[in-house]
């Protein structure tokens, strides 16, 4: 009987010589997602001036100023110009005026001056150049007066 | 009116405009919900108007709640926009939140952040 208790611990000590303790182990994964966003916000609004043959109304003239916003976002979302469509002008002006809003931006994302929805792909802050163009045709020229519009930037 | 709400958690909230902005909605009413999260990116109150537009931007009569009002600086609020299928199976949205120019200025900027919503509707 011994004799056989002491083989029977032999047997188990050679089983488990060799063997090292494992830890187990296991993985917790995280998942987040981010959805489009953006975030505009107005510096200043612009400036327009005549020109000299006072048939342009802009803001690329001289004196003139564009409007500033700032655009943060996540990309994934698209910038755009409205068509002006609210505009006050003098009681002076009885002429058609053709207004035309452009945007360029720098910073994160570089977009060259454009009028159409442009997509913003790159994440981080850029700085939008807000500008707008009144122009009349033929005879027709601006008065003196007050002129005022909106230029609608949108972002979606 | 029943209406089944989607649940579209927003992300935080502080210097964002509106979140979300993208959202699908699946409703067993003649109308799907929403509830987006205009915010104010300024450290001053502002005036905030929410609108509804179809795909070709024109005005949907949708039920917005509330639709102008006053938000502090960077804070946010809950609206919640209710909007009728019109006997469609599937209806596209723009939900837009925009801020009040400031006044005075010779050339105004309008801010305007759009959601696009899609609503299907479940029989």
């Amino acid at each position: 009987m011994k004799f056989l208790c002491a083989a029977l611990t032999a047997a188990v000590l050679a089983a488990c010589a060799g063997r090292t303790a494992s830890a187990a182990t296991g993985n917790v994964l995280f998942n987040g997602t981010i959805t489009a966003t953006c975030t505009l916000t107005v510096n200043s609004n612009g400036t327009m001036t005549v020109s000299s043959n006072l048939q342009s109304l802009s803001s690329h003239n001289a004196g003139g100023s564009a409007g500033s916003v700032q655009v943060d976002t996540t990309g994934g979302v698209s910038l755009s110009v409205d068509p002006v469509t609210t505009t006050t002008v003098p009681a002076s002006d009885t002429t058609a005026t053709t207004w035309t809003p452009t945007f360029a931006t720098t910073g994160a994302q570089t977009i060259a001056e454009t009028g159409t929805a442009t997509a913003l792909t790159v994440p981080g802050t850029s700085t939008v150049a807000v500008n707008l163009t009144g122009t009349k045709s033929g005879t027709n020229r601006f008065s003196a007066g007050g002129y005022q519009a909106t230029v609608t930037v949108r972002c979606e | 009116m029943a209406v089944l709400a989607a649940s579209l958690a927003p992300l935080a909230a502080t210097a964002q405009s509106m979140t979300p902005m993208r959202g699908e909605v699946r409703s067993f009413t003649d109308a799907f919900a929403v509830r987006v999260f205009p915010g104010n990116p300024y450290d001053q109150r502002i005036r905030v108007e929410v609108h509804v537009y179809d795909q070709d931007f024109q005005p949907i009569d949708a039920e917005i709640s509330p639709s102008t009002f006053l938000l502090a600086g960077q804070a946010s609020r809950p609206v919640l926009v209710v909007v009728p299928f019109d006997g469609a199976t599937d209806r596209k949205v723009r939900i837009c939140t925009e801020s009040i120019p400031f006044p005075g200025e010779q050339t105004q900027i309008r801010a305007q952040i759009c959601g696009k919503f899609f609503g299907h509707r479940r029989s």
